[in-house]
């Protein structure tokens, strides 16, 4: 059967892209394969908590036009459930990775004074901490909603409702911890209050991508076909209102930097424009912003399954260049693109893909048990 | 009968019966179809066969121009006419310009959608449509919709389209008149309202401009050039001599200009110059003497310049013997107090100039002494 | 329909947008009607005090004009105070009418429509209030011309690179656009009120007003268009003017000031402060002018909420300034932070936590959301809050920066609160001349969302 055959397909990928990556382990040491990780890593949780956003966002506002494609966010926030040992793993990155975890870092009193913040303990009690949290959330949230298929119990949905501001708060909080232990201190001495926010922006835009993306999917191979032009009408309109709520914050936070010139700010762009850097952000803002945004800015285009399909496809590939270009320059060398990185991808691409496989036959298609569902397939613009 | 008519309108109860007669009402006449309804009733214009609108383009268009006109202005402004270094950024970068540029598209964009919408598609503001006298109009913006099986020039066949409308589920039908012609606007009329249009600009313009002339010559505009201050030339009650300007105190001393304590040219005599002998301190010293000492002195310090003819003195060839003899003090002292009908220079040049003049001298004295041996070998 | 078969709770259940059952022509009856009735005495009571207010506070602006700056409590460092603080705080104020109008005409919600003429009237006069700071705290208000890039004598542009001429560009832009919104909303009511109206000036001035306006389907089709067109741009100006407004601060190295999140942070609580204000304003007039079943009580419940989600989205930007303050390492930094909450204008710090994010946590209670009195106290606390927390960030910052020979207290003047007072009687003269003088309900936009209004009206599922 094809199914099976891609399926095998994938194993192969993410076995061989396993064994690419020991290899790298060995050839190119221990900071290159652990800063591919925490790319990785980050890249398909932040997709993940993306969509679990989106699941809980719905719940929070009472949506109905969303129902009946809620089932797709749901099945790909499963992703957090893949990434949650490899999270755990990063862990031992830290030795390797983080400069604050040595202790001449402390001769720097910059670093010294946030050591009580900035400590492995403490970092590993936070990730755990997270990490917990999520698997908790999703009890609730996901698996509650695969549960409701079956008792048709509109208590489920009340219980999501009055859950939905409680993740909010825990949504928040998790992903500035993300943003400010994974990412910004690779440089400790940096800092920037708006990048929670920023990682933010950037997950939910890879969330409703790869939602976007998921639902195309399957309505070509004939499934989900009652939903129609005009739930894909707001997705797109997200898609487009996100792109230019994603640009806005890092043109805000890059802005206000460069205009204020503050060396303990600044440096952090300057390693990220310099030498081969300033091109590819040139091409980030090229396809995080500026391709999306006019592409989708038609009416007709944001209901258009194929135009939508390109976007989501570019979003999903500009997060991921966000997050190299955000993360790799720490390294202090210009863009690496080697055959580790690409080992990495296929690892992490194809065991990805291998589980939304399995996630997207769990359950039904639509949230049956919704009491709003046939509100919400009846729903037109 | 045909009539001369504008329109004729039938009135339904719902937007359901409306979209529901379009149809059936479209297959019944080939003249053009007008729908009016108090709020946007969806269907409509595809039950019309209506176009879209082409405002999105215009939008587009009009905001990219915004867009560009917006950075132009900056740009061109801060960068070109007058560029200026403001927080060490250069003139052009653009990471400043991004916010402003962002604000004049969405001016240019709305104003475009609004104000177009108006004007161009919708052609309002037009008082004069024969549907604003029919009877329906009330009724219309109230809570019934029509359907207008409009004339177009061609006379319509009233009864026909009537019975129509009906068939088609109308519950009233109404005939709406051509509009009245305008009357005839006569020349005088059309020039008197020219004339006194242009003299009000005319008035207008004037008053303006005495108004902008004036305004910032009464207070509280005047308060910031007429401040309780003390400006020159200005009387002051605080000194009881009246003066605002005041000499200053006895003892103060010039900047470069420190108090000599030499008297007499005898101690000046043992000074000598702190200055290097080097080829800028001469220069220097040639500057002062050929500004101050050559119109006396002559260029050449012989004592033979242009200015005596006039003055009928006889000032000192300072490249006598005598003065050759002088020691650098006392040709310094000299310099700073004057001597006989000379006077001193002491405010004119400070001290390191003086003794770059007294250098200079020395420098000319040594050129109008010059012997053969001076001459290089190689040149002779 | 699926919720025959299932019970839901009484939490799930929509509440009508509408309540009771209406007709379109019933609509104009109860809306338009306000406009040509003598209001009741309570009206002409309240104008007295606002109008009274706004003339004291004009006064204090001409005398402020004429005597020059040093009749406020401005001093060095304490270079803006008042009058910057008013200037945010109003502008900040008018984001929600806009977010309302714009917005959630983008999101298509229908429960929009009986407060959106409401929300965006009180936008425009937010922002006119705010005009009046920025032109008369310059100290030379008639150079105001000095800002606009004409060729002139002086041989000088203005600077664009500083985000004061960004505000004049945001700000006039937004009042522009807001406006031309406003009014393009308020034409299909007009040309209502033209045809309703009796006396002949009346008939004259909508008309007028009214341009013209028929209701032709190609009419339609060209105004919904542009509509959501403007809405969508107006959308990108609720984001961007208070950003631009922020940078005023974030662009600078004051302590306290340079916070990347600045402008999402403002955002927010701006969009907190204008629904404050929207709910302190609307829980009274449709009380006082009969419009109960058209805002009902759950557009006052999604307000509410509205107003519940900002203050937790301000608690969690409260939390990251703080945070970043500490882990910045950075000694002013840490000082001014301290300050906040410590320092001489401790009391303000606490105010502000308390108002902005301690009160409102009153509303996740569904049963206290009901009660008016709980309303109006979580919407004054709230407007109290916002003023005060940019007292916080202006005065606070400033008083005790860099240079500690350069600290200096900062004491208000009588000349300022009578100003700030003269805003409110500003602000509030205009929403009760707006309810007198035009439909504050947009009555078309209403008839559009009665059941049964669209054909094949399925009654489709919006929120």
């Amino acid at each position: 059967m094809n199914g099976n055959r891609t399926s095998s397909v994938l194993a192969v990928g993410a076995f061989a892209g396993l064994l690419g990556m020991v290899a790298s382990l060995f050839v190119f040491g221990r900071e290159r394969f652990w800063i591919n990780w925490i790319l990785w890593f980050l890249f398909v949780l932040t997709t993940g908590l993306g969509c679990f956003f989106i699941v809980a966002l719905e719940h929070l506002v009472g949506a109905r036009w969303s129902v009946p494609l809620r089932r797709v966010p749901e099945r790909l926030a499963s992703l957090v459930l893949l990434m949650a040992p490899a999270t755990l793993l990063a862990l031992l990155s830290l030795p390797h990775l983080y400069s604050w975890t040595r202790p001449e870092s402390l001769a720097n009193p910059l670093i010294a004074g946030k050591a009580v913040w900035l400590n492995i303990p403490f970092f590993a009690v936070r990730a755990v901490i997270c990490v917990a949290l999520w698997l908790v959330a999703y009890r609730i949230l996901v698996s509650g909603s695969f549960r409701q298929d079956l008792a048709k119990d509109p208590r489920f949905t009340v219980r999501a409702r009055r859950f939905a501001p409680v993740f909010m708060v825990i949504f928040a909080l998790t992903i500035t911890v993300l943003a400010f232990d994974w990412i910004s201190s690779l440089e400790p001495a940096w800092y920037s209050d708006i990048f929670g926010v920023y990682l933010f922006a950037g997950s939910f835009l890879a969330g409703l991508a790869a939602t976007t993306l998921a639902l195309l999917h399957m309505k070509s191979r004939g499934r989900l076909q009652q939903v129609g032009p005009d739930h894909l009408y707001n997705l797109g309109g997200f898609l487009f209102a996100f792109t230019v709520f994603w640009s806005y914050i890092a043109f805000a936070q890059y802005m206000l930097m460069w205009y204020a010139n503050l060396p303990e700010e600044v440096v952090w762009y300057q390693e990220r424009l310099q030498g081969m850097w300033g091109p590819l952000v040139l091409v980030l803002a090229l396809f995080h912003f500026i391709v999306p945004f006019f592409i989708l800015v038609p009416r007709n285009a944001k209901s258009d399954p194929n135009r939508l399909r390109v976007v989501s496809i570019v979003m999903l590939l500009s997060h991921w260049l966000d997050l190299y270009w955000m993360i790799f320059p720490a390294l202090g060398v210009g863009p690496l693109l080697g055959w580790p990185e690409l080992a990495f991808a296929l690892a992490f691409g194809c065991a990805g893909l291998l589980w939304l496989r399995r996630a997207m036959t769990r359950g039904a298609d639509m949230p049956v048990g919704d009491p709003f569902l046939q509100e919400g397939l009846a729903f037109r613009l | 009968m045909s009539e001369r008519c504008f329109s004729v309108l039938g009135l339904f109860d719902s937007a359901q019966a409306l979209v529901a007669a379009i149809p059936i009402v479209r297959r019944g006449t080939g003249a053009l179809l007008e729908a009016y309804t108090p709020y946007p009733v969806r269907g409509i214009e595809k039950a019309l066969g209506r176009r879209k609108s082409p405002i999105a383009g215009m939008v587009m268009v009009t905001g990219i121009l915004g867009a560009l006109g917006g950075l132009g202005l900056e740009l061109w402004t801060s960068a070109a006419d007058y560029p200026l270094v403001t927080a060490g950024k250069p003139p052009g970068a653009w990471q400043a310009f991004v916010p402003i540029m962002f604000e004049v598209t969405v001016l240019f964009a709305a104003f475009t959608a609004g104000l177009g919408m108006l004007a161009l598609l919708n052609r309002l503001p037009m008082f004069r449509h024969p549907m604003l006298r029919s009877q329906s109009m009330p009724l219309i913006t109230r809570d019934r919709f029509a359907l207008a099986v409009e004339a177009e020039g061609q006379p319509l066949d009233v009864e026909k389209t009537a019975s129509l409308l009906r068939a088609a589920g109308a519950s009233a039908v109404e005939v709406v008149g051509m509009p009245a012609p305008p009357g005839p606007v006569s020349p005088n009329a059309v020039l008197t309202a020219f004339a006194a249009l242009a003299m009000s600009c005319a008035a207008a313009g004037y008053l303006t401009y005495w108004a902008v002339k004036l305004f910032p010559v009464f207070p509280p505009m005047v308060h910031m050039l007429d401040q309780p201050r003390l400006d020159p030339q200005r009387a002051s009650a605080f000194f009881t001599d009246g003066f605002g300007m005041r000499l200053p105190v006895a003892g103060t001393v010039a900047r470069g200009h420190l108090p000599s304590l030499i008297e007499t040219p005898d101690e000046a005599a043992v000074l000598s110059s702190p200055l290097p002998r080097t080829a800028a301190v001469l220069q220097a010293g040639r500057e002062g003497y050929r500004t101050y000492c050559a119109p006396c002195h002559g260029v050449l310090g012989d004592g033979k310049p242009t200015l005596t003819a006039a003055y009928g003195a006889k000032p000192a060839n300072l490249t006598s013997q005598a003065i050759r003899d002088f020691p650098d003090g006392r040709i310094y002292h000299v310099i700073a107090a004057g001597r006989n009908a000379m006077p001193g220079y002491s405010w004119e040049l400070n001290q390191d100039q003086r003794w770059a003049v007294v250098d200079y001298v020395r420098a000319l004295q040594r050129s109008q002494s010059a012997m053969d041996s001076d001459v290089p070998e190689g040149v002779k | 329909m699926n919720s025959d078969a299932i019970s839901l709770p009484e939490i799930l259940r929509t509440p009508a947008v509408i309540e009771g059952s209406i007709s379109p022509g019933g609509v104009d009856d109860q809306v338009l009607s306000h406009v040509s009735r003598k209001p009741p005495a309570a009206w002409f009571a309240a104008l007295a005090i606002t109008s009274g207010a706004m003339l004291l506070g004009f006064a204090l602006i001409g005398y402020t004009v004429y005597e020059g700056i040093g009749v406020w409590g401005n001093n060095i460092p304490v270079a803006w105070a008042f009058d910057i603080i008013n200037f945010v705080f109003w502008v900040g104020i008018g984001h929600a009418g806009t977010l309302i109008s714009a917005i959630l005409l983008l999101f298509r919600a229908r429960w929009r429509n009986a407060i959106s003429r409401f929300a965006e009237a009180m936008t425009i006069f937010a922002v006119m209030c705010a005009l009046i700071f920025p032109l008369i705290h310059v100290g030379r208000p008639w150079l105001m011309y000095f800002l606009f890039p004409y060729p002139n004598q002086r041989g000088i542009w203005p600077n664009f690179r500083s985000p004061l001429v960004w505000d004049v560009f945001a700000v006039s832009t937004y009042f522009g656009v807001s406006l031309l919104f406003w009014y393009l909303g308020l034409v299909p009511d007009l040309a209502s009120m033209r045809d309703r109206a009796t006396g002949r000036i009346r008939k004259a001035v909508y008309s007028l007003l009214s341009v013209g306006w028929r209701g032709s389907s190609s009419h339609w089709l060209h105004y919904e268009k542009a509509y959501t067109i403007i809405a969508g741009l107006a959308t990108g100006l609720v984001l961007s003017v208070h950003s631009v407004v922020s940078f005023d601060f974030a662009v600078s190295l004051v302590p306290g000031w340079h916070m990347t999140i600045f402008p999402p942070y403002f955002v927010c609580g701006a969009i907190f402060a204008g629904f404050a204000m929207v709910v302190m304003v609307l829980v009274i007039a449709r009380r006082l002018m009969g419009l109960e079943n058209l805002i009902t009580s759950y557009h006052l419940d999604v307000m509410n909420r509205v107003i519940l989600a900002c203050s937790c989205l301000m608690g969690y930007a409260y939390l990251m300034e703080g945070f970043t303050a500490w882990y910045s390492m950075n000694e002013p930094i840490h000082h001014t932070f301290w300050q906040y909450v410590f320092g001489t204008y401790w009391w303000a710090g606490w105010l502000t936590i308390a108002c902005n994010i301690l009160l409102p946590q009153l509303l996740w209670s569904r049963r206290l959301r009901r009660k008016y009195s709980v309303m109006i106290l979580v919407a004054i606390g709230v407007t109290v809050g916002m003023w005060f927390e940019r007292f916080v960030i202006i005065v606070g910052s400033l008083h005790q920066d860099f240079l500690p020979s350069a600290w200096r207290i900062y004491r208000p003047t009588l000349v300022d609160g009578g100003i700030l007072l003269g805003s409110f009687g500003l602000f509030f003269t205009l929403v009760l001349l707006f309810a007198r003088v035009l439909p504050v309900i947009a009555a078309t936009e209403m008839k559009a969302v009665i059941p049964g209004a669209q054909p094949a009206d399925t009654g489709g599922a919006h929120e």
